[in-house]
């Protein structure tokens, strides 16, 4: 420990500049390696939520960019014949989010409100801490509506509590109660960028039935369409609901399918993770000979008091030792700093109120981050490695010699 | 024959100048005798002292030091014995300047590990005592004289009670009165505790107050 710390403020921190330099560009390894590993996993994870979604006979519509949409003319009576359609001839999987609404919760975080009907929530698959799945066997306006609130509004509505709220969507006084409680972090991945995520910690999720879907007012009908799920059916029937939607609403839908979407997602995301990772890896090369040379320099700029520490004991095992050990040092220091920026980042959303993605973990950090934590420190140990062994290898090569202290 | 090396160099060849030396060197000590080293500059005294010391393995030739062959030894077995067994006497310089005079005396302790260790400090304040440099522990060495440094770097090489002390050059640049205090000092360790003493000097007067002289001469 003392030989560590006698090279460290001794030889290493003698050239503070160059160490400062090193720990920018690993920390920009780093960042770079953490920002990689993580879209990646979350990309992955993305892709299995959705995976059920990826079978044939599934058409996901997606309103046409280029197409003009004029929602003030859409008109409710247009809408409900568009359900009725629905309902009449296809199996869908609907599910609207982001009806944000204030209600009182421990956090002071807005509320969303999600409506899912059965089939979706089939999909989603959610799991819960607490109380019992949604069941969408309920008559609207006669019974209680049974609900799953997110993780982050358990202690303000417990299973079994009540919840008296005005819907934001039919605009209806409606009585909610509280059924089961999500997991913390439940969460969906977007259709067109797996690597996008929504978070449901404050979030309420309503079951919707036709009943509900007939007293719904119009924003609930056309939220719903935007990501609707035609299950069980042909590209002709799809083409159908595309033609029905054009003259009721006139509004342009597109209907792909998962695979197509997942390929609209590879066309530019996987393009962009390419170049991400062929800068990262020039920078690691950059680095590692950077602090090769580094090293190097310190040992021939201070190779007089290298030298007395060969003739009184050092050895190159122990040298190496001293190498692991400070990079080892230094590598923590900055992924104690990716760990400090990501917690940051991460409560920047519960700072903000933003409930779409505030999050619960350890230190702030979610799983996720933990996994691309993970990596990078494989990646540390690799770098570490490489640019101990090349020292070590170049150093033996250095000649040692008692007349460099004469 | 009661021998503590036995050195016998083909050559030492150094590839990059295109020059050798030490061209059919032989040397045999004894142990706790008093040998010194002459001769002009680059016939390779320095080269000498570097393979005498573990410090270069890389020449034509055989080394056995206390009946190990060197060339079998480890590097870590190299440094292990450079710390244990054999004690530099440099000139006033080879001191660590941003370490203070205490630091740079009890480095091989901490190679060694003992720094903690209470016989180790017990003998780190004899040989402070013995040889007076108890004011100057806590000073950095460009704080002191040449004549303290000297004993600092003395201090040092004695300091994990070596069974070779090999010294090159230990007087140069040192004041009649210093340069006393540094051979006695070496020569009372020889005497003391029959330490073989190695000197590489320049210095005719110092060579001859040891045992035997070799004058190494160049290869023209």
């Amino acid at each position: 420990m003392r030989i560590l710390r006698f090279f460290i403020t001794r030889i290493f921190l003698k050239r503070w500049i160059l160490v400062l330099g090193m720990i920018i560009l690993l920390f920009l390894a780093n960042y770079l390696s953490f920002t990689t590993a993580r879209s990646v996993i979350s990309t992955f994870q993305g892709y299995q939520e959705i995976e059920t979604l990826n079978q044939e006979g599934t058409f996901i519509s997606n309103l046409d960019p280029n197409s003009e949409a004029d929602f003030g003319n859409i008109k409710i009576d247009d809408t409900q014949k568009v359900y009725e359609y629905l309902n009449n001839n296809y199996t869908y999987a609907l599910q609207a989010n982001g009806f944000v609404t204030s209600l009182d919760n421990k956090h002071k975080m807005d509320v969303i409100f999600n409506y899912i009907n059965e089939e979706s929530y089939k999909i989603n698959q959610f799991r819960l801490s607490q109380g019992k799945h949604l069941n969408f066997n309920y008559k609207f306006n006669k019974e209680k509506m049974p609900v799953l609130v997110g993780a982050g509004l358990a202690k303000t509505y417990p299973v079994g509590s009540n919840i008296e709220i005005t819907d934001p969507v039919t605009q209806q006084l409606v009585n909610l109660k509280v059924q089961g409680v999500l997991k913390k972090n439940s969460h969906r991945s977007n259709f067109y960028a797996p690597n996008s995520k929504t978070y449901f910690n404050f979030s309420i999720f309503l079951p919707v039935n036709e009943g509900f879907i007939q007293s719904a007012g119009r924003d609930l009908h056309v939220g719903g369409l935007m990501d609707i799920a035609l299950l069980d059916s042909t590209k002709e029937k799809a083409m159908n609901v595309k033609e029905h939607l054009q003259e009721n609403l006139g509004l342009d839908f597109n209907f792909f399918n998962q695979q197509e979407n997942f390929n609209y997602f590879e066309d530019y995301y996987v393009d962009s993770l390419k170049i991400i990772c062929t800068i990262t890896l020039i920078l690691l090369i950059i680095i590692v000979c950077l602090a090769v040379w580094n090293n190097l320099v310190c040992i021939r700029l201070m190779i007089k008091d290298f030298t007395i520490n060969l003739l009184v004991g050092l050895s190159y095992s122990k040298l190496r030792a001293i190498f692991y050990s400070y990079f080892g040092i230094l590598f923590s220091i900055i992924i104690a700093i990716l760990i400090v920026i990501t917690a940051i980042n991460r409560y920047g959303f519960w700072l903000s109120k933003d409930s779409t993605f505030a999050t619960y973990g350890i230190f702030g950090l979610i799983s996720m981050d933990w996994m691309a934590l993970l990596i990078v420190l494989f990646i540390d140990f690799i770098i570490g490695f490489t640019i101990v062994e090349l020292t070590i290898r170049k150093i033996k090569s250095i000649p040692i010699s008692v007349g460099v202290l004469q | 024959m009661n021998r503590i090396m036995k050195l016998e160099i083909q050559e030492k060849t150094f590839k990059k100048k295109g020059f050798s030396i030490l061209n059919d060197f032989d040397l045999e000590v004894e142990p706790g005798e008093r040998l010194s080293i002459i001769g002009e500059s680059g016939v390779g005294k320095t080269s000498l002292l570097n393979i005498i010391g573990l410090l270069d393995t890389q020449y034509q030739g055989s080394y056995t030091l206390f009946d190990s062959s060197v060339k079998d030894l480890s590097r870590n077995k190299l440094a292990e014995w450079r710390n244990q067994k054999i004690g530099f006497v440099l000139q006033e310089s080879a001191l660590i300047h941003s370490l203070t005079i205490e630091d740079n005396i009890k480095l091989p302790l901490m190679y060694a590990n003992i720094e903690k260790d209470l016989t180790a400090q017990d003998h780190f304040k004899q040989i402070i005592n013995k040889i007076g440099i108890e004011s100057i522990l806590k000073k950095k060495p460009l704080e002191c004289s040449g004549g303290q440094r000297s004993r600092a770097v003395f201090a040092r090489a004695v300091m994990m009670n070596p069974q070779i002390i090999l010294s090159d050059e230990p007087t140069a640049s040192l004041d009649l009165e210093n340069k006393e205090k540094i051979i006695n000092l070496l020569f009372d360790m020889n005497k003391e505790f029959n330490t073989t003493v190695i000197t590489v000097t320049h210095d005719l007067d110092l060579a001859n107050r040891h045992e035997r002289i070799i004058t190494l001469e160049g290869n023209e």
